[in-house]
């Protein structure tokens, strides 16, 4: 072959490498245009059917709402968030294979949830192997950890908070020295145990009753007598069934012992209220709350809260079946996110380093404050404990002994 | 202590010891050990709180519906997990199959019911105190079941077939006695003891999904104890079980009362593995 012929280009050639420039050059120019106006997409893991719905529902109230207000208001610069939804119908397995889905199909560009611990202890390591960023509610304390999770944020309590509250309410709010604590037999009520009683006896309470119950046990009267026995100004339960909790509370009520009764917020729920011998059983029952969704002893709620709700109402959203707390969890999170690429755009490391310099960010459920360091954005002392009998328009009122 | 102990300790083994009846009478029509037994047993607490407090159906109305359910469960029992595999009865298929049902009925209820327990209502208007009708009401089921079937087996007609079946169901057909349709019956029946069982400690126990495997285990030991076949075994096991359980709740607590249930169980079966009212059986050799 001769380098004349060798040098020469035909017309083929030519055109072809005129289209393969004119693709490159399109492609080069088209994709900032269309990554620009496309939306900002939300991986979203509720479990919206199933026995773990209910908190499930509530929050997707929320978080609809605050995406609805986002988007009327032109959403982020120009860009609208889409919120991608699998309802996981509270099951591990579908919790793992939806975020699969969308870290790697749907290629989101955050996730929110899932909303519950089984759930998100399954989903999370998945989550944090594809580099998405991830805002949680869920509160097993192994859930966050900036070393193993860097992407990965909690904007409610943890398991530690919980049930530190509690215990700071029975020791130095009510001022009452020897408890009582017990769980039933499931993972979370032993682990609780296991948590909360040696930080209430580094606290210098006496611990004079500690023990693990059937939660089907329809008979938990001997373990209260030696509750009583043990000399135990107020009991703490750690558990989430309804049947278990409304047991000791109606047999606390027949022993005619006035002990307060202290612990998870299951306590207050309908399910438990459902299952009490007498409506007056409920009193001197304190579940676990949230300072900025209870009513103060004048029956307010605090300013921005009240501002909220009458935002809820005018969304006709319905709150008579749900609580307060869960809708306003929801409707932080999805702020969170927003504010976040706003400020730092969708790439996921900018996304973290925008959170890990969040300070006192104002939530309707809470104030948040995030560090590099330090994950877990809920306030100690934004977790309180309230009247379980008290709920009203989904809200409770603080327990005795709070400042308003 | 002691009152807590009878009162409870009693309506518990009450309870144990119908759900081993129904394991028995389940057992004597086919040669099957059904795991449905507990389950059904759960559902009369569930569908007693469906009729009558969801659907403000009368208290009688209630416990006629749910007995029934009860009957068609066990029917549909029969035909759907015991029949299939009678023909292999050594391969003890009927473990699965009668699993599998048993964990549909409870999926289905937490999924159409609650997973949370729901309140069971009061069935007589009278007050509560040791007494209480949440104790006596499965100690009286208990002794009607168990004079009601001594009655059945021995003096009637249908009764004798259901003894006949159970000892030979061979030779019972050979005798012309419809086999089938008597197993069937069986099943029915054991369908409404599990949901009387169910129905009477409703009040105590709750109508909870996760009634089902808990009925299912403690159901099985007075089986084991009192031995396979036998209800006055079932029913002397259920009491003791009872009574032991309540007294070691009360006496070492929490959850080391199950732990002393099975220590105990094992023991037992141990020195006397056809139970303690049991015959041993001669092996072909």
């Amino acid at each position: 072959m001769s380098p004349t012929r060798r040098r020469a280009i035909t017309r083929r050639q030519a055109l072809a490498g005129a289209g393969a420039s004119a693709a490159a050059l399109a492609a080069g120019v088209c994709r900032p245009a269309i990554a620009q106006s496309e939306p900002i997409r939300i991986g979203y893991l509720p479990a919206l059917t199933g026995p773990s719905s209910s908190t499930g529902i509530g929050i997707n109230r929320g978080t609809e709402l605050a995406v609805k207000e986002i988007n009327a208001a032109g959403g982020i610069k120009g860009r609208q968030l889409e919120l991608i939804v699998r309802d996981t119908q509270s099951d591990p397995t579908k919790a793992v294979n939806a975020s699969t889905e969308l870290t790697r199909r749907h290629k989101v560009h955050v996730m929110w949830g899932p909303l519950n611990s089984g759930e998100a202890l399954a989903a999370t390591p998945l989550i944090a192997r594809d580099g998405v960023p991830q805002m949680h509610p869920c509160w097993v304390d192994a859930l966050t950890d900036v070393k193993k999770y860097p992407l990965c944020f909690r904007n409610a309590p943890t398991n530690q908070q919980i049930g530190g509250a509690a215990n700071h309410y029975v020791f130095n709010v009510l001022k009452l020295k020897k408890v009582a604590v017990v769980s039933d037999t499931t993972g979370y009520g032993t682990a609780s145990l296991t948590a909360y009683v040696p930080m209430l006896k580094a606290m210098g309470a006496e611990v004079v009753y500690e023990g693990t119950i059937e939660a089907s046990n329809p008979d938990v009267k001997p373990e209260m007598l030696r509750m009583q026995s043990g000399g135990a100004q107020a009991i703490m339960p750690w558990s989430v069934n309804a049947g278990f909790l409304s047991r000791l509370i109606n047999t606390r009520s027949e022993m005619n012992w006035d002990v307060p009764i202290v612990g998870q917020t299951t306590l207050g729920s309908g399910q438990t209220q459902a299952l009490l011998k007498k409506p007056e059983y409920w009193e001197k029952v304190y579940p676990n709350n949230f300072r900025n969704c209870c009513y103060n002893e004048a029956g307010a709620l605090p300013p921005r809260t009240r501002e909220f709700v009458e935002r809820i109402r005018k969304a006709n959203i319905e709150m008579s079946d749900t609580l307060l707390w869960w809708i306003a969890l929801g409707y932080d999170a999805p702020r969170l996110i927003a504010e976040a690429i706003k400020e730092a755009g969708t790439e996921p490391q900018a996304i973290a380093a925008y959170w890990n310099k969040v300070n006192n960010w104002p939530g309707v459920y809470a104030t948040i404050t995030f560090t590099p360091e330090q994950h877990n954005g809920f306030h100690d002392n934004e977790v309180v404990m309230c009247r379980a009998n008290s709920l009203k328009d989904g809200a409770f009122t603080l327990a005795p002994g709070y400042a308003g | 202590m002691l009152e807590s102990i009878i009162s409870h300790g009693l309506a518990l083994g009450a309870v144990y010891a119908l759900i081993g009846i129904t394991y028995n009478v389940m057992f004597a029509a086919s040669r099957v050990f059904s795991f449905t037994a507990g389950m059904v047993g759960m559902l009369g607490g569930v569908l007693g709180a469906l009729f009558i407090n969801r659907m403000g159906m009368p208290v009688i109305v209630g416990f006629v519906l749910t007995l029934a359910s009860g009957a068609v469960i066990g029917i549909v029992t029969e035909i759907l997990t015991v029949r299939p595999v009678l023909k292999s009865l050594d391969q003890h298929l009927y473990v699965l199959s009668t699993l599998a049902f048993a964990l549909m009925i409870q999926q289905l209820t937490a999924i159409e019911w609650s997973t949370e327990p729901q309140p069971f209502p009061r069935l007589l208007p009278i007050g509560r105190g040791i007494f209480d009708q949440q104790f006596w009401l499965p100690m009286l089921a208990c002794a009607l079941v168990i004079f009601g079937l001594e009655w059945l087996y021995r003096r009637t007609l249908i009764g004798r077939a259901f003894l006949a079946i159970a000892e030979d169901s061979y030779a019972a057909r050979a005798l012309g006695l419809p086999e089938q349709r008597l197993r069937m019956a069986s099943y029915a029946l054991a369908g409404v003891i599990a949901t009387l069982a169910g129905f009477s400690s409703g009040e105590m126990m709750l109508a909870y999904f996760g009634n089902g495997p808990l009925l299912n285990f403690y159901g099985f030991v007075p089986v084991a104890l009192g031995g396979m076949g036998s209800n006055r075994g079932a029913v002397v096991g259920g009491i003791a079980l009872g009574l032991f359980q309540q007294s070691a709740s009360v006496l070492v607590g929490g959850i080391f009362a199950s732990v002393a249930v099975f220590v105990v169980f094992i023991i037992v079966l141990l020195a006397r593995p056809e139970g303690l009212a049991g015959a041993a059986t001669a092996r072909r050799v």
